[in-house]
């Protein structure tokens, strides 16, 4: 009721000076405030550090020796460039990412409308709690699984097709840079996509259920409806989450953990596909001390994450008119 | 609304606290004379030090037990101690400048720094005359800025070594375990040679087709088959001609590669084995019976044993030789394991510098290692303790205090330790004795953090990981030959040449010193 009231008075005072409705809406300010300092605290102040990268840091000169080391230009950027695994780090972290998308985006969203069609509700919410149940582990636990189902030796997978006559040696999933990145998509898909389907699901329930009595009055099938109606009606949904996944496709995206995967499932024997700039900025830098060079890599990735969302909020905004900025 | 400026003004004062304690003055350089030193300097009052250990495994994470408060007794000082979470808190307090009294570490190269931690020589001058470091030890842990700022423990001079019998060194070397009732059934053949071992996993192979012929510690791969090749099976270096080489360019190292990829492609090793994320999984194959023999460390069969006999398992394991052929050798160049740093940050410099001048007496080290003399042990006529309790019991070892709070010991004290007659792992550490040579000169090679070269050490330690196994896991010889070459060719890519000379200048200017 105290809202109610206090309403008309801000409309009231909407011509009047800034000051003024500064002061009517000072209460309301104070969340901002906070949310701002937090972000002046947490985000925007730690940045200083990005200075580490331009300068020959030492960890023992502390936080002042940010400021107060030698600057050394590019001479970082230009050591990972020059390194042996660049290419296949720079490779592997975009077909990783990449990969992650293309694969991983569209299941929540088809998992969704599946769920949505099923007009059993016992079923209905026994399939959904089972499958988001897995983005509660986490994933130490997943390793520990994919290696029970997947090892050369005891893996329950290569086992049943071994015992079926489909192979004759052990599948090497774990072990084998060829196979890296689809046991990634694969554990990937079961670990978060029930999870990510709840977004979906709840746009769909947005929907007016009037347009599907509507279109089932006109003879609209099932796979009719959802293309004309379920589909349009999340497209908004669907494409910010896709502006949110393509911003952070770097980081693996919707589905994310991309250093999880690469640092927990890579090993030596699949360096080749498993190495990403994360997890070489983690080796290569912060385990060896070289904070500097830790920095200069995971700049060099924020910049071309940078140049993938501006890019994909473009292209979003030219084909289906949303766009986050 | 008061209230909420309040508040609000509060969560701001916080974060910004939050930030300056990490910007802020801590500084490491902070000036503070050992006259500043404490209160219990001189008294005979209780001086509580806070110890911090830089070693996350560590079975001891508090000053207790028989041992600790003896130490108490007999020292006046009482250890608040703090085992490291991982690896990297150390590195973080270092760069915090919050650093505790006392820091055991293995060598850690940026504690070498006078800004951060005392010169054990300048407090010794000062406040312990009497503690005298023999000039061996004190060579091989001075800094390269000449301090010394703390002495390894584990460490015996070659001339210890030879001049003692029974001290024969500890479970850091390596060491394969075989199922004695497969052995039996399969006629308890000879295992003389690399050739024989290697015939026995092909019989194991063929009879028990479900049974992993042989299975590894992930820290332990290379060490024991390195050593019958005639490398050296804990260094990164080798000395050849008189100037020191990375091991890497071995003249043995193809040939032992090939060997151990012939091995892989008959089935001996899972191609899992080189990837093991922890170094429980082998044990989990051997003690569960899925394993025929299992490499580790010296102690692996008894360690296997003691499992089985608890779960009830009847098969049981026992050690092969530790040398299988005329090559073998074992170069002993470290230089100890951990010590401790003495901060700036330090307290009592003078009770601190005078507590460890204890432990490093006679008294101290037998105190600590074996315990209460009369009590717990007590000399053999031939001049080796015998105990009265099993030195092998973990529990009672970790509960008593004992062993652990070596924050400055020798290898021979330690060694004496290991000497229990009848133990497979005193037989196995007799026969690693017996091709042992030491090389002091090698351990004391150096490369700072921060420096070039020890970027191009780190780079090439992470190359060889990832190339290695792909030799490992070769298809074919010729594929395992190409994968080799290509990894050297990488190595002289990164520098691996440049680090040599590096090194190899050192080693001369080190053996000097020694000499």
């Amino acid at each position: 009721m105290k809202m109610a009231a206090k309403q008309p008075e801000i409309k009231a005072a909407s011509g009047s000076p800034l000051w003024k409705r500064f002061k009517k809406q000072q209460g309301m300010h104070y969340f901002v405030w906070i949310g701002l300092v937090f972000l002046l605290v947490f985000s925007y102040t730690p940045m200083f550090g990005i200075l580490m990268a331009f300068k020959d840091y030492s960890i023992t000169s502390g936080v002042k020796g940010i400021f107060t080391s030698e600057w050394v230009g590019f001479r970082y950027f230009a050591e990972f460039y020059n390194d042996y695994q660049f290419y296949e780090i720079i490779r592997n972290t975009l077909m990783l990412s990449f990969l992650k998308v293309i694969f991983t985006f569209p299941v929540p969203i088809l998992f969704a409308i599946m769920l949505n069609e099923v007009k059993n509700l016992a079923f209905k919410r026994v399939v959904q709690t089972a499958s988001y149940l897995p983005h509660f582990i986490s994933w130490v636990v997943v390793l520990g699984v994919a290696f029970t189902f997947l090892s050369g030796d005891i893996g329950m997978i290569n086992n049943l097709f071994m015992s079926w006559g489909w192979i004759e040696q052990p599948i090497p999933f774990l072990t084998s840079g060829s196979y890296f990145w689809g046991t990634a998509i694969g554990t990937a898909i079961w670990k978060e996509a029930g999870w990510w389907a709840i977004i979906f699901l709840a746009s769909i329930a947005g929907i007016n259920p009037a347009l599907y009595e509507a279109a089932q009055i006109d003879g609209a099938g099932r796979l009719s409806r959802i293309w004309h109606i379920t589909l349009p009606g999340i497209k908004g949904t669907v494409v910010v989450v896709l502006i949110l996944t393509i911003g952070s496709i770097l980081g693996g995206g919707l589905i994310g953990s991309n250093f999880d995967q690469a640092y927990l499932f890579g090993n030596a024997s699949n360096n080749s596909t498993s190495e990403i700039v994360q997890t070489y900025a983690f080796k290569a830098g912060l385990a060896q001390g070289r904070f500097s060079y830790a920095a200069a890599i995971d700049l060099f990735q924020s910049v071309i994450s940078v140049i993938l969302i501006f890019s994909s909020n473009y292209i979003a905004k030219r084909v289906s008119g949303n766009g986050l900025f | 609304m008061k209230k909420k400026i309040a508040s609000s003004l509060l969560s701001f004062t916080l974060a910004a606290s939050l930030l300056t304690a990490c910007a802020g003055n801590n500084e490491p350089n902070a000036p503070q004379t050992p006259a500043e030193g404490g209160e219990g300097a001189g008294s005979d009052e209780i001086v509580e030090l806070d110890l911090f250990i830089h070693h996350s495994w560590y079975p001891v994470q508090s000053w207790r037990g028989t041992i600790a408060d003896e130490l108490t007794k007999r020292t006046g000082v009482k250890l608040n101690v703090t085992v490291a979470s991982d690896d990297q808190q150390l590195p973080l307090m270092i760069a915090s400048g919050d650093l505790p009294d006392l820091i055991f570490a293995n060598r850690e190269t940026r504690l070498e720094n006078e800004d951060l931690a005392y010169p054990w020589n300048e407090l010794i001058e000062q406040y312990a005359p009497d503690f005298v470091i023999d000039p061996t030890r004190l060579a091989v842990n001075t800094a390269q800025d000449g301090n010394v700022y703390s002495v390894m423990n584990s460490y015996a001079t070659p001339e210890e070594w030879e001049s003692n019998p029974f001290a024969l060194g500890n479970d850091g070397n390596p060491g394969i375990a075989v199922r004695e009732d497969i052995m039996e059934a399969l006629g308890n053949p000879a295992i003389e040679s690399l050739e024989d071992f290697e015939n026995i996993l092909d019989q194991v192979k063929a009879e028990y087709p479900d049974m992993v012929p042989l299975t590894i510690d992930i820290n332990w791969i290379y060490h024991y088959f390195q050593m019958q090749f005639g490398m050296p099976p804990h260094s990164n270096w080798y000395e050849d001609g008189g100037t020191l080489h990375h091991k890497l360019k071995h003249p043995a190292m193809l040939e032992y590669y090939k060997f151990m990829n012939n091995m892989y492609r008959k089935g001996h090793i899972l191609a899992e084995n080189f990837t093991y994320g922890n170094d429980q999984i082998d044990d989990e194959y051997a003690q569960s019976g899925r394993a025929f023999a299992h490499m580790h460390t010296v102690s692996v069969a008894e360690r296997n044993n003691a499992a089985l006999a608890a779960q009830g398992e009847e098969f049981r394991f026992r050690m092969i030789p530790s040398t299988l052929t005329d090559k073998a050798i074992n170069i002993s160049s470290s230089t100890g394991f951990s010590g401790v740093y003495i901060t700036r940050n330090n307290s009592n410099p003078e009770k601190s510098i005078q507590f460890l001048e204890y432990l490093a007496s006679d008294e101290g080290k037998e105190l600590v290692m074996f315990g209460i003399e009369g009590e717990q042990w007590e000399w053999h006529e031939d001049g080796y303790p015998v105990f009265t309790y099993d030195v092998n019991d973990e529990e009672y070892v970790n509960n008593e205090g004992l062993k652990w709070w070596y924050l400055y010991s020798d290898a021979i004290v330690e060694g004496l330790r290991a000497y229990v007659p009848g133990l497979q792992s005193t037989q196995a550490l007799e026969e690693i004795k017996a091709v042992t040579e030491f090389s002091p000169a090698i351990g004391m090679v150096r490369l700072r953090s921060g420096t070039d070269e020890r970027v191009i050490f780190d780079r090439i330690e992470e190359m060889r990981k990832n190339e290695e196994v792909k030799i490992y896991l070769a298809t074919s010889e010729e594929a395992a030959e190409q994968a080799y070459h290509n990894m050297m060719k990488l190595a002289d890519g990164i520098g691996i040449d440049r680090l040599e000379a590096y090194a190899d200048e050192q080693y001369q200017k080190n053996l000097q010193e020694i000499e």
